[in-house]
């Protein structure tokens, strides 16, 4: 299998690292608000795309910037960083934080998203299934939150967890807390979802502890063009956690099947 | 000239909910989530009443002031609204100065803090001081979605820019900052010292408070924190100022001395070391998470931390180590006047906010310690000052 290609951009004063591998129609992917278990997972779908996984400002190895402090800011980040890689219309993903932000993106950019994968995303405020709040969660407790399968941290998660580790942790979760902070949900999404036209998948798996299951069907009905595909015994990293979460999207976005 | 001269005693008192369970091992934290129903509002009642006596007490012995100060969802405090006990306190005591030190003015409007803080120093007859904190990082989980702690340090330093204009220009005047505009910022009444009552950042020693209190020409008052972190914290301040041309005088610099006085050494080990042990293992006990929210601080400060086994596991240290590190003097009169004439000496300052009352101390300790320490190591503190000036001149005047 194809590995990234990394490389270093600075888009609009800020330096990004854009990860890149396969060739084909572009597919963009939005990552959440943890980058911890890196991005191989992925990698299936460069055998039939030009994947590209941006790291946001704020996390990984891209810069920070503290003035992108809204998920409005990500999404003119992204005209601009879009404008700088040449890229018209494209296939968007995007997992739970990231899957808010692609939805942002595709409102307010329609025609550039040709389709949409939306795994577990954040945003709704769906009162009989309620997003945990995450910056509630014990620390120790955590790992078990985003997923029933702790082997995917193997390698990925020091144990016990370095100082380095924590503070890069702190790092990342402060980018999100300047977004997010005041309240997990956003209260304007519903009001525009109408406008997501294009083909979407929503992938979500069934032991999803931070958002649940349960928020799939709220964002069916919103969605105009959407199909849910659930995912038995998947927790918040569907990607980690079974390769049937990369297979769906390669079924659902390069060959038109239903997944 | 020596700083003991000068050298002023606040009486600080923290109004904790005092009663502890029986089960208290069983509570992970007692701030930001301790359980709703150890508060007991008879109990609670009584305190407060109790409060009072010692507020009453402090007025009448020779204290130059009464400190309090604020903090949300804890035992650790029953004045999550200090203003309000502020105006309690004004109308209960005829003399001493009241430093309220401080509402986190990220929790509330800067006009409006302006306005309260005003009215109080109105009513005192201009007896108010006021100490600016940033708020712990447990103030921002308690109030958690309305103060963002990413932004509380800009947030803060503008809140202060709003408050020292509204009292010290004439109003109304117009104000377009990043977090707060005004049309008309006007509060009314105005402060009754001028140009506005005595005021002071408190602070950890970083070094942007510091600069905070440098910038605006004020006060610095340190948290607990070990002792040579503290004389760090001043000696840059004093540094900083006198590079932007400022002076920071003793009156400026004010230091938390835990204190207890008995008759002999032992005697105030004996009677007030339980307390004092209680006070950290009880009243401090807040888990790591809590104390540094997202964006409280940088991630470097975060990591500085992190690596500090000190600073990780700050809340099970032993008695020894906290009289190790920080200003805890227990001890006869003298012992106790040694110890703190020696700190301000040491630190070049002249205040002294001087915990008397500890974590669950019986009422009899806390009026017997707040006796002691007026009566028999204030005037032993100043009588060095005196003997100090009757000592022949080692050096010709006029040399340094």
């Amino acid at each position: 299998m194809a590995a990234f290609d990394r490389e270093a951009l600075t888009v609009n004063g800020v330096e990004v690292t854009v990860q890149t591998a396969g060739a084909g129609e572009p597919l963009v992917f939005f990552h959440g608000a943890g980058t911890v278990t890196g991005f191989d997972a992925l990698l299936p779908l460069a055998e039939r795309f030009r994947l590209i996984v941006p790291y946001h400002p704020g996390y990984g190895p891209s810069a920070d910037d503290p003035s992108v402090d809204s998920i409005h800011d990500y999404v003119l980040h992204y005209l601009d960083l879009f404008d700088q890689l040449g890229l018209d219309e494209v296939t968007l993903a995007g997992h739970s934080m990231g899957g808010l932000l692609a939805s942002w993106f595709a409102i307010e950019q329609t025609p550039r998203v040709k389709r949409l994968v939306l795994a577990a995303p954040l945003g709704l405020r769906v009162p009989e299934h309620p997003t945990t709040d995450i910056f509630t969660v014990p620390d120790e407790e955590l790992l078990g939150y985003l997923t029933p399968d702790l082997s995917v941290f193997e390698g990925h998660v020091p144990m016990p967890p370095t100082p380095e580790f924590l503070a890069e942790r702190y790092r990342e979760s402060t980018s999100t807390a300047r977004m997010f902070w005041g309240r997990v949900y956003d209260l304007k999404l519903p009001r525009w979802l109408h406008r997501l036209t294009m083909p979407a998948l929503l992938l979500w798996g069934d032991q999803d502890r931070l958002i649940p299951p349960g928020q799939a069907a709220v964002w069916a009905e919103l969605l105009p063009n959407a199909e849910v595909r659930m995912l038995p015994g998947v927790g918040h990293l569907p990607f980690d956690e079974t390769p049937a979460a990369a297979e769906a999207v390669v079924r659902f976005a390069a060959e038109g099947l239903p997944v | 000239m020596s700083v003991l001269d000068q050298v002023k005693f606040y009486f600080f008192h923290h109004h904790h909910y005092a009663a502890v369970p029986a089960d208290e091992a069983s509570y992970p934290a007692t701030w930001v989530v301790p359980p709703g129903h150890l508060f007991d509002p008879v109990k609670g009642h009584a305190l407060y009443q109790r409060h009072m006596r010692s507020m009453r007490l402090a007025d009448e012995l020779p204290f130059d002031g009464i400190c309090i100060n604020e903090h949300h969802n804890t035992v650790y405090s029953m004045t999550p609204a200090v203003s309000l006990m502020a105006a309690a306190i004004a109308t209960a005591t005829k003399n001493a100065k009241i430093m309220v030190a401080g509402v986190p003015v990220n929790l509330t409007t800067p006009n409006r803090l302006a306005e309260e803080y005003a009215m109080l120093d109105v009513m005192s007859g201009g007896r108010m001081e006021f100490a600016f904190p940033l708020g712990t990082g447990m103030e921002y989980w308690s109030n958690a979605g309305s103060v963002n702690p990413t932004t509380g340090r800009a947030r803060f330093r503008e809140s202060l820019d709003v408050i020292l204009k509204a009292w010290t220009e004439e109003g109304p005047i117009r104000y377009d900052g990043d977090f707060y505009t005004y049309r008309y910022l006007n509060p009314w009444p105005k402060p009754f010292q001028k140009p506005h009552p005595k005021c002071f950042i408190v602070g950890s020693g970083s070094r942007e408070t510091v600069e905070l209190a440098v910038d605006y020409g004020l006060g610095y008052s340190l948290v607990f924190i070990p002792i040579p972190a503290q004389l760090k914290a001043f000696e840059r301040m004093r540094e900083l100022a006198e590079e932007r041309g400022r002076t920071v005088t003793p009156d400026d610099l004010i230091i938390v001395v835990i204190a207890y006085v008995a008759d002999t050494d032992e005697e105030a080990v004996r009677e007030a070391r339980p307390h004092i042990e209680r006070f950290f293992s009880w009243f401090h006990r807040v888990p790591p998470k809590f104390l540094l929210p997202p964006g409280y601080v940088s991630r470097d400060e975060f990591l500085r931390r992190a690596s500090d086994p000190a600073l990780a596991h700050g809340t099970e240290a032993s008695w020894e180590d906290m009289v190790a590190i920080g200003r805890i003097a227990c001890g006869s009169p003298d012992t106790v006047a040694d110890t703190v004439a020696h700190w301000c000496e040491e630190a070049r300052c002249a205040r002294v906010n001087v915990v008397l009352e500890h974590g669950d101390m019986p009422e009899w300790k806390t009026v017997k310690n707040m006796n002691l320490f007026a009566n028999e190591v204030i005037p032993r503190v100043r009588a060095k000052a005196a003997a100090a000036a009757a000592e022949p001149a080692l050096a010709p005047v006029g040399v340094e």
